[in-house]
């Protein structure tokens, strides 16, 4: 039998059929797409228990309470501690990240030294601490020789080392910048004791004067949390939000209304505001009350404030007036970036709470009691706020103050953080030797002659009380959630081995033992802080206040006008003074701040004809320290002649998700001295735009 | 293709009004389903973003000008555009509750989906994913990595999907009713000002039952016809004029 045409295709046919309806070739082809995916370099996933343990993040302006999940003890995801009232559930946008922070590419692995041509060797913690302790030994007793910094305002930590400081017989012992500072000082001239703090649970009226409290003002993850809860989605708003400053950053852009206020300004603002309440009658019975009153009716009518800050005075009283009919009002100030504000802006702030009788009400302004000292020998809050680290450095930059012989730098990066960066990097460049003990290799940390790493949030044990801005009384502390993953070392327990060798005893061993003593002294249960709750007391200090009107009749000046005015900002997913873009954080970040290598900054269209500028195109920014360039984003929700420029940007070290990408605006950044208390400004920084 | 109408109807419905446009619920979706971080985040033709933070305004001049933010997951559509061109089957919409699967090693990355979908909601792998070195110890156990030449998207966190039913399995209860609040994706649980909601549309004891009938709820591009189970609030006219192509007269 021939095989003939018919038969061919008959065949043919048959294997097209029964090819389909045989599972081979599909399942063929199922595996060849999956295997064709099933790279060697393509990572695997880990399985094994899930676990989920409480801790504290540091990484952004104030502590984020967090739960921690972990896969056979691996932690992979943070989401927010909802038992913790230090930040109610909520989580930032570095935190989110922090299990991938773990890997970084710029975790300092151990202790190292530097050695010649700037390269750094490994050297084991004794032998770092004994270069350390030979250093300190050689300026012990010595007034002026060792200045510490401290990035954390929260931690008992700073306790340590402000006590440690005095045993060795230095007062320079500081904070880094922040809100803080300007409302210690302002409390001081008020009067008062303890530390400002503001009820914004309880509030049913904002007014957020520069504070960006969505971004960098006071304990913001908790102030987002407070905000969700007042304003519930689908039903009544039950607080109302309105936001003073230069440019509709996203505080503004979620609160009903935005007032633009030029940059720096907020005590002309607030003052403004004094003029419309006392004209209607509000009244204090404050010792100072009638300079305080004679003070603003003068000098603070509504078409001065109109023209010094460009505010109407329809605008003002209206506000005024929306204040004072509210049952719970609240006035907040602050820096528009968390930092660099004056006193002024904090005191003029709070005599409108005077004003309304809002000191000590619920929903009100809070003076807030500090809890206990853990170590005996360490300044107190106030006094640790209150001291002006940018006034220390810049008098260094200046020769006015000799540099220290050894400066240590815990949890700040001031090489780069600093406003007026290049001068102050200047100044502790004549550090003869410098010490960072900090978690990455940040800018500090590359030009120290000590790296001392302290452990990853989540890999030690620290603690938390009252950050700046909460209403009430708290603290906070967590334990390690997973063991070390590199060789680093519990700052704390680093300066308690060193004192103890310099003959200095700060009482404790452990940083555990110094962390439980202070929950201890403060009434709070260790255990239950370290499974994640806080511990609150609703103790408060006298509400007796001034005006301290004489403050502020020498240091509320009114702007000149007719030049370009900087309004820097911070945002959280580009990271805060002590962290840089996280690695996750980089498709977050606008592409009106960053494109590439070229950063942004924005002005609006009657700015940018007057300098000349368009979308896109680069100009250079002049301060009194330094330059930035940047390109041009056309934005109409900056004021004129104001400068909108995003800080974060422009790091020279930590990794290639940061590094090189665009400029640090914190260069061009002018300090000035405020009259009056004469601490070191710089919400008020101008530029010249080339 | 016809509608499937499932008793279940996972719904999210953000509040645009509350949008700080932190960034929290963009790294918690990459921390949750192992999105590997890119270096150069600002070339957004190329970045993985399931859930991306879009910024609004309201187009006028200063001082009357307005902002906003607007997160877009995937939108889980009821009438997927992606589902229908897709030549392999890679995408479905054939599960209780409404979830556009996405099934990676099927995806062969002709990216017909990605040109389907009016949202540009999904995403091509033009590189392997790499983390940096000892960063893969960190990944989540929830989510498969996926190389690169395959189309990826939001799935509402499916995983956290089956983990909650296998605890009402676990506890005696229906799996198909889980109580409010059992099953939150990883943006939700992120977000601090509380923009986000979740649930099932069609439970009546579910909170986002009510809130997808508020006044001020709208969706995306409504009136092309995707039937998203995804809902926005805005109490600001200029929002909820700019979810749509609307015409001058329209009512919104």
């Amino acid at each position: 039998m021939g095989i003939d045409r018919r038969t061919f295709i008959q065949l043919v046919t048959g294997g097209v059929v029964g090819s389909l309806f045989t599972p081979v070739i599909w399942k063929s082809l199922d595996d060849a797409a999956i295997w064709s995916q099933n790279w060697s370099w393509i990572p695997r996933l880990k399985y094994g228990q899930i676990t989920e343990h409480a801790t504290i993040s540091k990484f952004g302006p104030s502590p984020c309470s967090l739960m921690v999940k972990s896969v056979a003890g691996s932690p992979y995801v943070a989401k927010g501690n909802a038992e913790n009232e230090m930040s109610k559930g909520g989580v930032d946008a570095i935190s989110a990240g922090g299990a991938q922070l773990l890997y970084s590419p710029s975790r300092v692995k151990g202790p190292m030294k530097k050695v010649a041509d700037g390269k750094y060797e490994s050297i084991s913690w004794d032998d770092a601490e004994k270069m350390l302790s030979e250093k300190l030994s050689a300026v012990k007793g010595q007034a002026g020789k060792l200045a510490i910094v401290s990035g954390d305002a929260t931690g008992t930590s700073s306790e340590v080392l402000s006590a440690f400081a005095a045993g060795m017989g230095s007062k320079d012992c500081y904070l880094m910048p922040g809100d803080e500072q300007a409302a210690a000082v302002a409390l001081e001239n008020m009067g008062g004791s303890g530390q400002i703090g503001y009820d914004l649970d309880n509030s049913d009226f904002v007014l957020l004067v520069g504070a960006d409290a969505m971004n960098s003002w006071g304990s913001v993850v908790r102030n987002q949390r407070v905000y969700a809860d007042k304003r519930p989605t689908g039903g009544d708003i039950e607080s109302v939000y309105v936001y003073a400053g230069p440019f509709l950053n996203s505080t503004a852009a979620i609160s009903d209304k935005w007032v633009p206020v030029a940059p720096g300004t907020g005590s002309i603002f607030s003052l403004g505001l004094a003029y419309h309440m006392l004209n209607a009658g509000a009244s204090a019975s404050v010792a100072d009350f009638a300079d305080f009153k004679t003070l603003v009716m003068s000098r603070f009518t509504p078409d001065k404030v109109e023209k010094a800050i460009g505010v109407a005075p329809g605008v003002m009283a209206g506000l005024a007036k929306q204040l004072m009919s509210a049952s719970a009002p609240l006035v907040i100030s602050g820096s528009e970036f968390g930092q660099g504000a004056g006193a002024v802006d904090i005191i003029a702030a709070s005599a409108l709470n005077m004003l309304l009788g809002r000191v000590g009400e619920q929903g009100g302004m809070k003076l807030l009691a500090d809890l206990p000292l853990a170590v005996d020998a360490a300044a107190s809050r106030a006094e640790l706020s209150s001291r002006d680290f940018a006034g220390y450095l810049a008098a260094v930059a200046t020769d006015k103050v000799k540099a220290p012989e050894v400066m240590m730098a815990y949890e700040a990066n001031p090489v780069y953080a600093m406003p007026q960066a290049t001068t102050m990097a200047a100044a502790i460049a004549k550090v003869p030797f410098l010490v960072s003990f900090s978690t990455w290799m940040d800018e500090t940390a590359s030009i120290a002659d000590l790296i001392m790493p302290n452990p990853h949030s989540f890999e030690r044990f620290d603690d938390a009380q009252t950050p700046y801005g909460v209403g009430t009384t708290m603290l906070s502390a967590c334990a390690p959630v997973i063991e070390p993953l590199y060789n680093g070392k519990s700052t704390v327990d680093v300066i308690l081995s060193v004192a103890s060798g310099l003959g200095i005893d700060l009482g404790y061993e452990s940083v555990e033992a110094v962390l439980q003593a202070k929950a201890e002294k403060a009434g709070a249960d260790w255990d239950s802080l370290v499974e994640g709750v806080a511990y609150v007391s609703d103790s408060t200090e006298s509400d007796s206040l001034k005006f301290a009107a004489s403050v502020l009749s020498k240091a509320v000046t009114m702007p000149k006008g007719g030049e370009i005015a900087l309004a820097p900002y911070a945002k959280l997913n580009v990271g805060s003074s002590t962290m840089a873009i996280p690695p996750l954080n980089c498709v977050t970040v606008s592409k009106f701040e960053l494109q590439g290598k070229d950063l942004f900054v924005q002005i609006n269209g009657k700015t940018a004809k007057k300098l000349n500028a368009s979308e896109g195109s680069t100009v250079k920014l002049s301060g009194a320290g330094g330059e930035c360039v940047a390109r041009v984003h056309i934005n109409e929700g900056v004021m004129n002649d104001v400068i909108a420029a995003p800080l974060g940007f422009g790091h020279t070290a930590w990794d290639e998700f940061s590094r090189g990408k665009g400029d640090n605006i914190a260069k061009i950044l002018t300090v000035g001295t405020e009259p009056g208390t004469g601490m070191a400004v710089w919400t008020s920084s101008f530029v010249s735009v080339a | 293709m016809q509608q499937i109408e499932f008793d279940t109807k996972w719904t999210m419905v953000v509040d645009i009004d509350k949008c700080s446009g932190c960034g929290s619920c963009m790294v918690s979706c990459q921390a949750e389903n192992n999105i590997a971080p890119m270096e150069d985040g600002s070339n957004k033709l190329k970045t993985l973003t399931w859930m991306l933070v879009y910024e609004l305004n309201n187009g006028k001049e200063f001082p009357e000008r307005e902002s906003a933010y607007l997160p877009r997951p995937c939108m889980q559509c009821g009438n997927p555009a992606c589902v229908p061109v897709c030549p392999v089957v890679a995408t479905t919409k054939d599960e209780e509750g409404g979830i556009v699967s996405q099934i990676y090693p099927r995806c062969i990355g002709c990216r017909y989906c990605m040109a389907a979908c009016p949202y540009h909601a999904r995403y091509f792998g033009w590189f392997d994913p790499i983390w940096p070195e000892g960063m893969e110890k960190a990944l989540s156990p929830n989510t498969s990595t996926r190389p690169r030449g395959v189309v990826e998207k939001c799935n509402f966190c499916h995983s956290r999907l089956m983990d909650a039913r296998a605890r009402a399995r676990a506890e005696g209860m229906d799996p198909n009713k889980l109580p409010d609040g059992w099953y939150k994706p990883a943006c939700l649980e992120a977000c601090p000002t509380g923009a986000i909601s979740f649930g099932d549309s069609k439970n009546p004891e579910h909170k986002v039952h009510d809130l997808i009938k508020d006044k001020n709820a709208f969706r995306l591009l409504e009136s092309i016809g995707m039937d998203p189970q995804v809902y926005y609030i805005s109490r600001r006219d200029w929002v909820r004029e700019q979810s749509d192509n609307h015409l001058p007269k329209d009512k919104h």
